[in-house]
């Protein structure tokens, strides 16, 4: 698979110089069998930023309906990233066109030219700049990877109007006049569909195959989740992004995977959809559309359909534009503007089609607010919030981080710096400035690093390891209005007069004893594996926590436990995980950096883990089936809030269950009754009724 | 607590298979390293060529899927690590302590970041696997005891293993390894027999780091399937300690690597079975072994009497 795509990428940067090399005279491709690769549509995310950004120029309001049957002769052109029959984003735009010729009088009265598979942003430049240059009289840049381009090129044509999209930004403020923005407000009939596909669906699991998380993807994804939980609080809605728009194999391979998890109903947005929908097809599951009619794949399977109409949007360019005013609006389909249509299929059951009727005719009214439905339920960051998490307002900040392994080490430093970067995304890099020192496993040189960074003013400096604390108590002093923070522990230094150190300790035995719990319906040999670092720190927590919840749940079941003496030895964790496998373990478990290793090797066995500190999936999709995953927010938030009242230091911070400094994800390969009984025994930690004994070991 | 199904052979049978798969990095690395020490250059920068190494081989397979390709990048980019050290060390005759440890935080920096922008997360790939040796429905990995044990393993595995008495035959049986040992011993005799100091050590080094390489590729492509940063965790430093351990010799290398890496099954397995010794007192057995085999009084006038003394012709 990977194989395949980098040999895609190749070819396609060899025939994308050659078309450099040809001059660009000829720009207008017609290669519809190709399919697109995600190199530069990925850019949607560093774009993202621009869409979300409120633009001043107001939002303008137009009808769907076209005005163009008297319009003067004029030539159109469109660049865009994937290909006319797409199905998708692309395919929607020019069909408008098409409509709009047809209209207008034909290709005599509106000529249209366009340029496919421009998913080389640089390509795409070029070719905005030909057709602005051969005197096309609307040039769109149908993407919006395409902004920063366009901008450069549309103070040289100012006689020529740029539109581009999804975008909200029409260049104003930097002087630009002749710039149209237009966006989808995708997450409209995507809440439709969500309450249609709850209605029809009789499993409640629902399965969503999208692109990346962006643009309006995003949108459409979110809205529907919101709509399925709206119908249906008790529904599923299973997201798999592929990383990609126009990876067809594997949206289909996404599209399998969903139903294989139990998915009755399927939706998903961009190209790469028309694979998911071919699985659809064959296993006889309806299908949700966005973007365009998806239909003639499957008419039987494409049921209902939210479709991007740009008439609208597009006649009123071409009416703005030949009455001289080239730029400065920003347009959005909407439910109610007509811009977005639902179409659902005479197929589908009354009740259901009713119900999405009336989610659709309310959000029309302004009775449904879709954003505020979306943030109530969306997932990861906005989590915090749904489980009473606020984000109080701060000063700007400035943190340091010194960790003893890296950001990407999918355990205790990964845990720590994600928070932060979810802390930054909520206020901004402005306000919120993070810097970081990694692999500092030399204590001496981590001392360094704490000072400099003390002395460089940063408000707030994380010791992340107990080795730090002994230099940081020598530091500590010299800075006084600089706060410090160390863990594992709860010394924050107040016996030796130092005040200003927090001290922070995930109550890690909590978390270990649920996958304790949840571990015992696991094995079926009856012998558990433990693959530790040094039994010390969290690290001992979590193996206590973990053997008293296997004991409590079924005496009989054995754990074995072995500490490679190492946070960071990768193959020695490997190698531990081979002998536990030998030794008869058929369920294992572990902390640190080091036990990527251990899952390598759980995945080759297929032997299911049990996580704990940072989302280890990654390392073992299949097998990684417990996570009991550490959040910081909460912990560092208090930290902050102290820091700028004037408190530098001197409390000691726990994360717990109760508090969500600890949260745990289960996988839904899971048997329900494993999930259940995790589920008992966190309520049971939270509420008292358990208490954690940990044995003595050896 | 029992063990009741785990016989003494289970164990037994255990503990050498992995002692036999986990000596693999150390084989190649130390083996290498040999050759650089034997012309005179110590290379402590072995860690870092092992991880640029361990990247560009996984890289290499999770883009093309290809394993030799892997090898051969890991390979490539371990002789350019080993170039560089050339340079630095023998040419400019830099304090050969002090460039290894450069070139070592350089091979950890570059290849965390070039991870970091590359892959991002940690990704598995298919390895090399395990090879079972079989004819029809014969496989000699199944034969009880000496099959579990040394049939079941990966072709680098053996490749590393192969490399011990081939080292032994390249250091010497040949003109090229005569040279190598000369240049370590005594290299303005070797000079004034019209040998080519300089470029024999850099021959040498150079190989060190292709193999070094190697040792990388074997562990992120061959051992585990993935990449993480800081992969080895300092093996490059135990494959140097395995050099003065094994005299300089091929098989004491080997030696050297077995002992450390049984030893360190040893210790798993010591604390699998719950047997009644605390966790670190198993975690130290390895260590605590390599200590007192280098307190032995081998001889160690082996050493080559050149090493870390850089060469420059008409002095003395």
């Amino acid at each position: 698979m990977k194989h395949k795509r980098w040999l895609l990428i190749s070819l396609m940067l060899i025939f994308s110089l050659l078309l450099i090399s040809c001059g660009g005279g000829e720009a207008t491709t017609d290669t519809e069998e190709s399919t697109p690769a995600d190199t530069t549509e990925s850019a949607d995310t560093a774009e993202e930023d621009m869409v979300e950004e409120e633009a001043d120029t107001a939002v303008e309001d137009v009808a769907a309906e076209a005005d163009v049957a008297n319009i003067e002769q004029i030539r159109i052109a469109v660049v865009m990233p994937s290909t006319i029959t797409d199905l998708a984003w692309s395919q929607a735009i020019y069909d408008s066109l098409l409509r709009l010729q047809a209209e207008a009088g034909g290709p005599d009265v509106m000529e249209i030219a366009y340029t496919e598979n421009m998913f080389n942003v640089t390509d795409a430049a070029a070719a905005l700049r030909d057709y602005a240059d051969e005197g096309y009289n609307i040039v769109l840049a149908h993407g919006t990877q395409y902004g920063t381009s366009m901008f450069e090129i549309a103070p040289d044509y100012p006689e020529t109007t740029f539109a581009w999209g999804t975008a909200t930004d029409t260049g104003a403020d930097q002087g630009l006049t002749n710039v149209f923005a237009y966006e989808a407000r995708a997450e409209e009939g995507g809440y439709v569909n969500g309450v249609l596909a709850a209605n029809m669906s009789s499993s409640g699991v629902i399965g969503v195959v999208g692109p990346v998380e962006a643009g309006d993807a995003k949108l459409y994804i979110d809205g529907f989740e919101a709509g399925v939980l709206a119908a249906n609080p008790d529904a599923q809605v299973n997201i798999s992004y592929t990383g990609s728009f126009g990876d067809t194999a594997l949206a289909a391979e996404a599209a399998n995977t969903q139903i294989a998890a139990g998915a009755d109903v399927l939706t998903g947005s961009a190209q790469q959809v028309v694979g998911a929908i071919g699985v659809a097809s064959e296993q006889g599951v309806p299908w949700l559309g966005t973007q365009s009619d998806q239909s003639p794949i499957d008419p039987d399977v494409v049921v209902a359909s939210q479709l991007y109409n740009w008439d609208g949007v597009l006649s009123d360019i071409i009416n703005k534009h030949q009455a001289g005013e080239y730029g400065g609006s920003a347009y959005a389909l909407t439910l109610a503007n007509g811009g977005l249509v639902m179409d659902f299929a005479d197929s589908l059951d009354a009740d259901a089609v009713a119900a999405a009727e009336a989610a659709e005719a309310s959000i029309v009214a302004g009775d449904i607010d879709v954003n505020a439905a979306i943030a109530g339920e969306a997932p990861a960051a906005a989590d915090d919030e749904a489980m009473g998490m606020e984000y109080p307002d701060l000063e700007p900040v400035r943190i340091a981080l010194v960790m003893p392994s890296t950001t990407t080490d999918l355990a205790w430093s990964q845990s720590m710096y994600d928070s932060l970067v979810i802390l930054q995304e909520h206020y901004g890099a402005d306000n919120f400035e993070i810097a970081y020192t990694e692999n500092m496993f030399n204590v001496t040189d981590a001392a360094a690093a704490i000072r400099d960074y003390a002395a460089d003013g940063y408000d707030l400096v994380i010791a992340h390891g107990a080795q730090y604390g002994t230099s940081l108590f020598e530091i500590a002093p010299d800075f006084p209005e600089t706060s410090f923070a160390w863990g594992t522990t709860t010394n924050t230094g107040a016996d030796e007069g130092v005040t200003n150190v927090f001290a922070y300790e995930p109550r890690a035995e909590q978390g270990g004893y649920v996958s304790g719990v949840v571990a015992t319906y696991l094995t079926e040999s009856g012998i558990i594996g433990l693959v530790g670092p040094v039994d010390a720190g969290d690290a001992k927590l979590h193996v206590d926590g973990f053997l008293a919840g296997v004991k409590d749940t079924d005496p009989d079941i054995q754990v074995n436990v072995s500490f490679t003496g190492s946070f960071g030895d990768t193959a020695l964790a490997a190698e531990a995980a081979n002998t536990q496998i030998a030794a008869g373990a058929d369920v294992l478990t572990g902390s640190s950096q080091q036990v990527v290793g251990a899952i390598g090797v759980a995945s080759e066995n297929g032997v299911p883990w049990l996580g704990i500190q940072a989302d280890q999936s990654p390392a073992g999709p299949d097998v990684v089936v417990v996570t009991v995953l550490y959040d910081w927010v909460p912990t560092l938030l208090d930290m902050i809030t102290a820091n700028q009242a004037g408190e530098y230091g001197g409390r000691v911070l726990q994360l717990t269950l109760e508090n969500g400094g600890q949260t745990m994800i289960y996988d839904d390969s899971l048997p329900a009754e494993a999930v259940e009984a995790g589920m008992a025994a966190e309520q049971a930690i939270i509420d008292g009724s358990i208490e954690i004994v940990a044995e003595p070991r050896n | 607590m029992n063990n009741g199904d785990l016989t003494t052979l289970t164990i037994i049978v255990g503990i050498l298979h992995s002692g036999i798969r986990l000596a693999t990095p150390y084989l190649y690395a130390a083996i290498g390293e040999m050759f650089s020490q034997r012309s005179g250059v110590l290379n402590l920068g072995v860690d870092g060529i092992m991880l640029m190494g361990a990247f560009f081989g996984f890289f290499t397979v999770f883009k093309t899927g290809s394993l030799l390709l892997g090898v051969l990048a890991a390979a490539f980019v371990g002789g350019l690590m080993g170039l560089i050290l050339c340079v630095v060390s023998i040419t400019y005759q830099a304090e050969q302590g002090i460039s290894g440890i450069g070139l070592y935080m350089f091979g950890l920096g570059a290849s965390s970041l070039l991870f970091k922008t590359m892959l991002g997360t940690v990704e598995g790939i298919q390895g090399f696997s395990e090879l079972h040796f079989c004819v029809g429905s014969f496989c000699l990995a199944d034969v009880p005891v000496i099959g579990e044990i040394f049939f079941n393993h990966s072709l680098m595995t053996y490749g590393a293993y192969a490399l011990v008495p081939l080292a032994w035959w390249v250091l010497n049986k040949t003109t090229w390894g005569l040279k190598v040992r000369s240049v370590g011993q005594n290299p303005e005799a070797a000079d004034s027999l019209g040998v080519n100091v300089i470029q024999v050590r850099y021959t040498a080094v150079t190989l060190g780091g292709v193999l070094a390489g190697i040792a990388g590729a074997s562990l992120s492509i061959s051992l585990l399937g993935i990449f993480q940063e800081n992969l080895t965790n300092g093996m490059g430093f135990i494959a140097v300690a395995l050099v003065y351990f094994g005299s300089w010799k091929p098989v004491g290398v080997l030696a050297g690597a077995l002992l450390f890496s049984i030893v360190n099954a040893l210790q798993l397995w010591v604390q699998v079975l719950n047997l009644n010794i605390p966790s670190d007192v198993a975690v130290m057995l390895p260590y605590l072994l390599t200590i007192i085999a280098l307190a032995l009084p081998f001889r160690r006038s082996l050493q080559p009497a050149m090493l870390t003394k850089p060469f420059t012709r008409g002095e003395n």
